[in-house]
């Protein structure tokens, strides 16, 4: 559309939306600087302690340390790999086994209730037999990612090859489809926007298998940091290695809803 | 004689539940010859859609036989296009699933498109068409690999009335001109009416064919036809039949 054929009252409208864009975003960032300001506020004039309470100064000053000292990308590395290799695993285990499962109804019902029984099992308590079998090192932690990752995306993903249009498929089968071409063609793409909100689950997932990995058995990563930081008393290093852990969970979201408008940017429509 | 497309020879069909069993049809016969527009009417819940699921082979009879002589293609309530792919890659689906992609087929479904008001459109998605475009734009798809019998399960239903009468003419007009061998199957009967050469009334569960009229009023047109003298004769007469 033209921008010379808008009319007024559409003109104000537009104007009134950009208004409140703006009003929100002023809102999101003062309501920050004010939870940042009063935090640095009571910790200043020693309402509350700084050595348990911590402040944005010295969060800033013990990130600034460990950057200095060359450890806080190295830990952030480590904390990283762990999460995306763990992400990528049980995205990659989940897809899979949801296709077998989709493909033959008899095989679902056989594995229905270990699936069933393994998600409401909380993964955290497999922690001492999974340091017995892999170790302390990275493994033992990629593993517990992939764990607690991978059965909602099991789940997720046959939830949406289920769901697919029951007519399409009898439409599909009016022209003498296979069922590879009914999967290659039909059940694939329409799950195409199911994929895009596991993806969404399964980085959240992956974040609390990584980092509850690292609280169990680690020499190194930001799970390693908040554990040792508690365990040392040193309060600023707890609240450090969490901000940087909230940026990189955050970024990670984000990355996966780049990939949603690229993706979906046609088949939404 | 005519050749004929499609044959039912006292088929029966059960359905098999947990819960039970269900004769949808027993002792169903009947033929559509070639060139043939058939409607086929029903009390509700009588099994008009598993009389087009045999006749596409999607289902095997208990008992009986269906003999169909060549290919068919099916239409659907909705238009189910698949929203993800522009209206020519949805017309270019059932030559991928048959594998006869082929440019002459591709360019054939083409020219169909822009024949009959399509062409404009080819390059849109589904959701930015009109519910009767899109219905046209289903038969055009199943037009696409040329089927000698068309199988129609209620394509008007779906669609509000105006757009249903608009359509309704389209459709009756492209598949008149595509010579095309036609089954509907419908609980309209003025859309019946409006349609066919030959009218089949079925019976409640267990479906048989109950009555048959051929039909030869008011010319081709489905509007012309419903501006006949006799059309509410018919009507009445259908309409009393399906009660029965």
């Amino acid at each position: 559309m033209k921008h010379q054929s808008y009319s007024r009252e559409h003109a104000q409208f537009l104007k009134k939306r950009k208004r409140n864009l703006v009003l929100v975003w002023g809102f999101r960032v003062g309501l920050l600087a004010l939870l940042l300001g009063a935090w640095e506020l009571v910790t200043a004039v020693g309402w509350a302690d700084p050595f348990i309470l911590s402040s944005p100064s010295r969060i800033c000053k013990t990130i600034a340390s460990l950057y200095r000292d060359g450890t806080l990308f190295y830990h952030i590395g480590v904390t990283l790999g762990e999460t995306v290799l763990g992400f990528v695993i049980a995205v990659a285990i989940g897809c899979g086994v949801a296709l077998a499962l989709w493909w033959s109804d008899t095989l679902r019902r056989v594995l229905e209730p270990y699936i069933v029984v393994l998600n409401a099992l909380p993964k955290i308590a497999l922690g001492p037999l999974i340091i017995i079998w892999f170790g302390t090192g990275s493994r033992a932690i990629v593993f517990m990612t992939v764990l607690v990752g991978v059965i909602v995306a099991i789940l997720h993903m046959l939830n949406a090859f289920i769901a697919t249009d029951e007519n399409k498929i009898l439409l599909l089968r009016s022209m003498g489809a296979t069922k590879p071409q009914i999967l290659r063609k039909l059940v694939i793409p329409s799950s195409l926007a199911s994929f895009i909100s596991m993806l969404k689950v399964a980085v959240g997932m992956a974040w609390i298998g990584s980092i509850m990995g690292e609280y169990i058995v680690s020499k190194a990563g930001l799970g390693y940091l908040i554990v040792y930081g508690g365990q040392v008393f040193r309060l600023d290093l707890v609240m450090s290695a969490t901000c940087v852990l909230c940026l990189l969970a955050a970024g990670m979201y984000f990355l996966v809803v780049l990939l949603e408008k690229l993706l979906v940017k046609n088949a939404k429509n | 004689m005519k050749q004929e497309m499609l044959r039912f020879t006292d088929v029966k069909l059960t359905y098999h539940t947990v819960h039970g069993e269900t004769t949808a049809a027993e002792g169903l016969s009947f033929s559509v010859g070639e060139g043939e527009f058939v409607a086929v009417i029903g009390p509700s819940g009588c099994g008009k859609t598993t009389l087009l699921s045999l006749a596409a082979g999607l289902l095997k009879p208990s008992e009986g036989k269906v003999e169909r002589h060549g290919s068919c293609g099916y239409m659907l309530q909705k238009d189910e296009l698949f929203p993800w792919r522009t209206i020519e890659k949805n017309l270019f689906l059932p030559l991928e699933i048959k594998r006869q992609n082929t440019k002459e087929n591709r360019e054939r479904a083409r020219e169909l498109a822009v024949k009959y008001g399509l062409g404009e459109f080819l390059q849109s998605y589904p959701a930015q068409l009109s519910g009767g475009m899109r219905q046209r734009a289903a038969l055009i798809r199943t037009l696409a690999t040329d089927p000698d019998l068309l199988l129609l399960d209620e394509p008007f239903s779906a669609l509000d009335y105006q757009t249903r009468l608009n359509v309704t003419e389209d459709v009756s007009h492209i598949i008149r001109s595509e010579g095309k061998t036609a089954l509907l199957i419908t609980h309209d009967i003025s859309e019946a009416l409006s349609l066919a050469d030959r009218v089949l009334v079925l019976t409640k569960r267990p479906a048989r064919v109950a009555h048959t009229h051929e039909l030869d009023f008011g010319g081709k047109e489905p509007l012309k036809r419903r501006e006949a003298a006799d059309f509410s004769g018919w009507f009445e007469l259908l309409w009393k039949e399906l009660n029965a």
